[in-house]
């Protein structure tokens, strides 16, 4: 940061101070001090530096004052401490310290109201430990508050005046008047300073959560068995999850979550990702894993934090999982519909050295391993209490159809608009499924107009969840409405009555739309769309439909009763985002 | 999307019936949308149907106003969608048909636009 440097009074005498200095009539002096004003301000209205704007008023006063010495002294408002911040003259003070209340200065700052010594050698207010150590003699002074809205945020002071005479009220009022742009000015800087910081913080914490980013493992689509999530509560995370390939062929995994929030504890987590990925890489038991870093944690981390996490391997099948757990909440594990926790095998990382941690190994029976930081059973309620394991559970229960990747991103949509508090990471461990389309959404319903209101909600929030744009998403939702409405309408008819099964399924880049019925079945051939555009009521519905969708067909059902329609529609680039992103 | 319920209502106004709209006009209640349309040009030579609350039409409610234009063009009567909302005037679109019918920005539009 750029300080100008205080000059000694006199060496630098604007014009307005030199016509002052002369013995003119009033009417001169008069345009003088309002040039000097009109001077002052400008100067101090667009310097934005506050050592500048300092220097640049005890500078400019000190000249047109016609003063020996001048000094100017900033308030802490924490300490309720003044320190001369800026100085001119034979003596420097810059440094000295004042209570509010002590000496001239602190009885302006403590009154709000300027201060006028014509006999310095007989007041009381006079503080003399400058003069004594400097040798300075002090004659006479006048000191004004740096007066804002807020009170006084510190005082100038300007000492002896050159022609010896002692200062007088008028003086005191000019020096009263010089306070009132400079305060503002001082303010002013001060703020752009804030501001200034404000904008470096955002950018490097915009740095910290690109790098934290980058630490993360890419997404894996070679029939990986996990996946993982990481949302952070605010700008960095203290979260973090990692994955990576052994020699033998298994897989390591990894999830962490530091204590506290914030720079330092995001600093920390990306030092215990290495360390965690590093004690684990050789593939030492879960236990050894989580003990081996722990010890190393203990040696390094002294500030009270510590870090709880799980570690784990399983195989490429995921049928085996093993793992051990520090301070982290109870795994759950979910086959075929059942629920087991897995408490955590002994308290955080970086607390106790020497610490022997209990390890899991547990066979999968094609069922799936949730590991979750404690973000996602923080989550609060409607009623403001965390949700719990239990309500994480519910929250499974209802994505349980989902690929992982689309449940993942169905329980982090779930859980923010539950309002998370603290940052969250999710991860799976599943048998990955061959080239199974993932099934977005799944219902049965009565086929009745009135339902269709609802079925029409459905499909807008599963779409939403792909985030697909709401123009398109909004035509799709049309063109399943209208093939719906057409099995009501014509499938079923007035003299048959059945269900209507909806599924959204999503193979890459291809949405499906599959209905089925059973309703009579229908003749593909007498379906023909009629032309859009022209005026006739009814039968655009198969219309809107071709329009929308890339294709459509119609086939009887599985064991030929009633009929299966499927629309598609390939959108690029929906869901192609990291699940990390999500 | 919001959630209006959905209602149809028919106002007299000076020179033209308003038929105003809310909600999604789907095939659960199209057929009151028809003959509230159907109706009010028995009662008018001009008539506004008014779109601003409709969050979501088909082309049953399509049907429905495509039918109220047809016959209005029978009989030499006015007939204008009113202040039509996004969602519909997207669908509009999509069935080929904003070119068709008369929009109108204001129910006053109804008898002044030539």
């Amino acid at each position: 940061m750029k300080t100008a440097r205080a000059r000694p009074a006199g060496s630098r005498a604007p014009d307005a101070a030199k016509i002052a200095r002369t013995a003119a009539p009033r009417r001169t002096r008069e345009a003088a001090t309002l040039a000097f004003f009109a001077d002052l301000s400008q100067a101090l209205a667009v310097s934005l530096d506050l050592g500048q704007t300092l220097s640049e008023t005890v500078n400019r006063v000190a000249d047109f004052m016609q003063v020996e010495a001048a000094s100017l002294f900033l308030l802490d408002p924490a300490t309720q401490v003044l320190e001369c911040r800026i100085c001119v003259g034979p003596a420097d003070i810059t440094g000295t310290r004042l209570g509010v209340g002590q000496g001239v200065v602190g009885t302006a700052v403590a009154e709000n109201r300027a201060q006028i010594v014509v006999d310095a050698a007989n007041d009381s207010r006079i503080w003399r430990a400058a003069d004594d150590e400097s040798g300075f003699v002090t004659r006479s002074l006048v000191c004004a508050p740096l007066a804002t809205a807020e009170g006084p945020i510190g005082a100038i002071e300007i000492i002896n005046r050159r022609d010896g005479a002692p200062f007088t009220a008028a003086d005191a009022e000019r020096l009263r008047l010089i306070a009132a742009p400079a305060a503002l000015a001082i303010n002013n800087a001060r703020m752009a300073g804030d501001l200034l910081e404000q904008q470096r913080l955002k950018r490097e914490l915009d740095l910290a959560r690109r790098l934290q980013k980058s630490l993360l493992p890419k997404r894996r689509r070679d029939h990986f068995p996990i996946v993982a999530v990481n949302h952070p509560a605010h700008e960095i995370s203290g979260d973090f999850y990692d994955y990576f390939d052994l020699a033998d062929g298994r897989i390591g995994f990894v999830v962490g979550d530091i204590s506290g929030k914030g720079l330092d504890a995001a600093l920390l987590m990306v030092r215990a990702a290495s360390l965690l990925r590093w004690a684990g890489k050789d593939g030492v038991a879960p236990a050894a894993w989580l003990a081996r870093a722990n010890d190393e944690l203990c040696e390094t981390t002294q500030d009270g934090r510590f870090v709880c996490a799980i570690v784990g391997y399983c195989d490429h099948a995921a049928q085996r999982v093993q793992f051990a757990g520090a301070g982290f909440p109870p795994v759950i594990v979910q086959r075929a519909g059942e629920f087991t926790d897995y408490a955590s095998g002994g308290p955080p990382l970086g607390i106790l050295a020497g610490i022997v941690f209990d390890e899991v190994d547990i066979a999968l029976d094609g069922g799936t391993l949730y590991a979750f930081s404690d973000g996602a059973t923080d989550v609060r309620d409607g009623a403001g209490r965390p949700i719990d394991n239990a309500g994480v559970r519910k929250l499974i229960v209802r994505h349980a159809a989902a690929s992982p990747d689309a449940r993942l991103r169905g329980l982090l949509t779930d859980l923010k608009r539950l309002r998370l508090v603290d940052d969250t990471t999710l991860l799976i461990v599943e048998a990955p499924r061959a080239q199974m389309p993932e099934v977005l959404l799944e219902r049965r319903f009565a086929a009745q107009a009135a339902e269709l209101r609802s079925v029409r909600s459905a499909i807008r929030q599963a779409l939403d969840i792909l985030a697909v744009e709401p123009e398109l998403r909004d035509r799709l939702v049309l063109a399943v409405d209208e093939a719906c409405a057409n099995i009501i309408r014509h499938g079923y008819g007035p003299h048959h009555e059945g269900d209507i099964g909806l599924r959204i399924l999503r193979d890459g880049p291809v949405l499906s739309f599959e209905l089925t019925d059973a309703a009579p079945c229908v003749d593909p051939a007498s379906i023909r769309p009629k032309p859009l555009g022209e005026c006739r009521s009814g039968g655009f519905g198969i219309a809107l439909i071709d329009e929308v969708m890339d294709d459509w067909r119609i086939q009887p059902a599985q064991g030929g009763q009633g009929n299966l329609l499927i629309l598609r529609k390939r959108i690029d680039g929906i869901g192609s985002e990291e699940a990390s992103e999500a | 999307m919001n959630a209006n319920a959905n209602d149809v209502a028919s106002e007299i106004r000076d020179g033209y019936v308003l038929v105003r709209l809310s909600g999604e006009v789907d095939l659960s209640w199209s057929q009151a949308v028809r003959l509230a349309v159907l109706d009010a040009l028995d009662h008018d030579t001009a008539v506004g149907v008014d779109l601003s609350e409709v969050s979501y039409i088909d082309s049953s409610g399509i049907a429905a106003l495509v039918e109220g234009f047809q016959r209005a063009r029978t009989r030499g009567s006015r007939f204008a969608l009113v202040a039509v909302s996004d969602a519909v005037r997207a669908v509009l679109e999509l069935a080929r048909l904003d070119r068709v019918f008369l929009l109108v920005a204001t129910p006053e539009a109804i008898v002044t636009v030539a």
